[in-house]
């Protein structure tokens, strides 16, 4: 099977699910990437130069990270291309002439098995494949985007002051998340130093980003991101199932909350039954302590 | 102005949804059905623009099963000026579906359509790209904001560390992902008035639209795993917690 895999770079790196994605591909078959080079994501533009590139290279398979970005492109190119597609896939053979993959449904509370038919466009989700440690860099073949094809304009970026110099929430090893258990806003500095000396992305619960505590880029579960890290650590999260469809995948759940009821211990691996202000600058040190040694 | 929605009937969030005896498909008896939470926020959305403007006309419209004419009565019941129906009662190939609501909108020549980013049943996300994509509409995706000035419309996208704004030249399309305001419930007048108000049906057949195209096929559904009974800490000083939940989760989960 020929497979092109589509590349995204955030600043000068490729982002992890691309070095995901091309290492699956290479076991699926005659793989290749492609990075569209342009000044930011626009659907247009992107999709005329990926079209041009399809229609003459003839992958059978098209594979995206399940980005926000990605998903974007990939759903506009099948359609373009009159290609069947499917979004958001966990796993991924291919299967006498068609592909057999994994995908979640009805915001995670199903996992589909699902036949599609060739050639298809398929986006990856963050963190389900994976990644062996060392694995040779991809060869990357850059294409331009079609400035031609613009019919937007971009106005200007509107940067929020907070985030930027933490991991994105979707693809980040340990997520960190905060409910309405703290509070308010002006306790969010024990969410961010735990996270930080985790190495990990802060999220927080909708109870959260819906009182305008936090922006609602940072919510996590159905409304919001579906994120998949080894460590997920709920904070004062009583864990509404809306809240759990967003991350029960995570390989270790930890949760604190002073309720021994709450809902968010039935899917934790380790569950803390303590005050979230007393157990969280706690933890924040014996995390560094025990990282250190 | 005037703004179209898409919309898509679906099991309510709060369901807590199971796979029925044939194992590919969902039990749906006695679930309740609701508009799918990002139609909403494109509902409210538009909703909002109507707010500041009352010329605005906000009209919904679904292809579906005839059950899905409770989700438009909502729409009309939180606000929204007109409906219609496409009747669908078998699976349509999805870029059908974007040729069925492209019909719709050639006709009803809104200036801004809103679709919600994904439905939250089959989470895909493709009928909004793709239904510009038929259109041959610019689109923006995953938008937050939309504020209409003379003939355009200034688009507001959430990404990573602030968001970008995006102007189109009407008419455009746009997949929402919140609005600025949490989705308003129907009020009693709303709801009465819902009530007398007519929803145009037709079947989707005398649309006269090209229903071939790929189509998925699920093989089977199952709940995803079930995670283990876990450990829990509690009773004793917030510090000795704190030490052995870290050494824990080094020497035990080893993801420290």
């Amino acid at each position: 099977m020929k497979v092109l895999v589509v590349a995204e770079r955030k600043g000068t790196e490729l982002r992890r699910v691309s070095l995901e994605l091309a290492a699956k591909a290479t076991q699926l078959g005659d793989a290749s990437v492609v990075e569209i080079g342009g000044e930011r994501y626009s659907p247009l533009p992107f999709v005329s130069a990926l079209a041009k590139k399809v229609q003459a290279d003839a992958p059978d398979l098209v594979l995206l990270g399940a980005t926000q970005n990605g998903r974007d492109l990939g759903a506009r190119l099948a359609a373009r291309l009159g290609r069947a597609y499917a979004a958001d896939v966990t796993e991924i053979a291919a299967q006498g002439g068609s592909l057999e993959i994994t995908r979640p449904m009805y915001a995670g509370k199903v996992r589909a098995r699902m036949r599609v038919p060739l050639p298809a466009v398929v986006s990856i989700r963050p963190g389900a494949m994976r990644l062996r440690e060392g694995a040779p860099a991809p060869q990357v073949t850059k294409i331009e985007a079609d400035a031609a094809a613009e019919k937007l304009t971009f106005t200007k970026f509107a940067a929020v002051a907070s985030g930027g110099k933490r991991v994105s929430l979707a693809e980040a090893r340990v997520v960190v998340s905060g409910g309405r258990g703290l509070k308010g806003p002006e306790h969010w500095n024990l969410v961010e130093e735990l996270a930080d000396a985790l190495g990990g992305a802060v999220g927080a619960s909708r109870a959260v980003t819906d009182a305008g505590w936090r922006p609602n880029e940072e919510q996590v579960g159905q409304t919001g991101k579906t994120v998949t890290p080894d460590l997920y650590v709920a904070l004062g999260i009583s864990g509404a199932i809306q809240h759990l469809a967003g991350m029960t995948s995570s390989k270790v759940i930890v949760a604190v909350n002073k309720d021994p009821d709450a809902d968010i211990f039935k899917v934790a691996d380790y569950g803390v039954v303590a005050d979230v202000f007393e157990f969280v600058p706690a933890f924040t040190e014996a995390v560094k302590k025990v990282r250190s040694t | 102005m005037k703004i179209l929605i898409p919309l898509k009937q679906v099991p309510d969030s709060t369901v807590r949804v199971s796979v029925a005896p044939d194992g590919k498909s969902i039990k749906t008896e006695g679930i309740t059905w609701s508009i799918s939470p990002y139609d909403e926020y494109a509902i409210e959305m538009a909703l909002e623009r109507k707010d500041d403007d009352p010329s605005t006309v906000v009209s919904v419209v679904t292809v579906g099963p005839a059950r899905s004419r409770d989700a438009l009565r909502q729409a009309l019941a939180m606000g929204c000026d007109e409906a219609s129906i496409v009747i669908a009662d078998e699976a349509i190939p999805p870029v059908a579906i974007a040729r069925a609501l492209a019909k719709v909108i050639e006709e009803a020549k809104p200036d801004l359509v809103l679709c919600g980013k994904q439905a939250s049943d089959d989470d895909q996300g493709f009928i909004g790209p793709a239904l510009a994509e038929v259109l041959g509409w610019p689109h923006v995706a995953t938008i937050t904001k939309a504020v209409p000035a003379d003939g355009s419309v200034e688009l507001w996208r959430e990404v990573e560390g602030g968001h970008e704004v995006w102007t189109a030249r009407l008419p455009a399309l746009a997949t929402v992902h919140k609005s600025e305001k949490e989705p308003r419930y129907p009020s009693l007048p709303g709801i009465m008035k819902a009530k007398k108000k007519e929803i145009p049906e037709r079947p989707f057949t005398a649309l006269g639209v090209d229903a071939s195209g790929p189509m998925l096929e699920v093989l089977s559904m199952e709940p995803p795993p079930a995670r283990g009974a876990g450990k829990i800490l509690k009773d004793g000083d917030p510090r000795h917690l704190a030490d052995q939940l870290a050494t824990a989760l080094r020497d035990e989960a080893k993801v420290l």
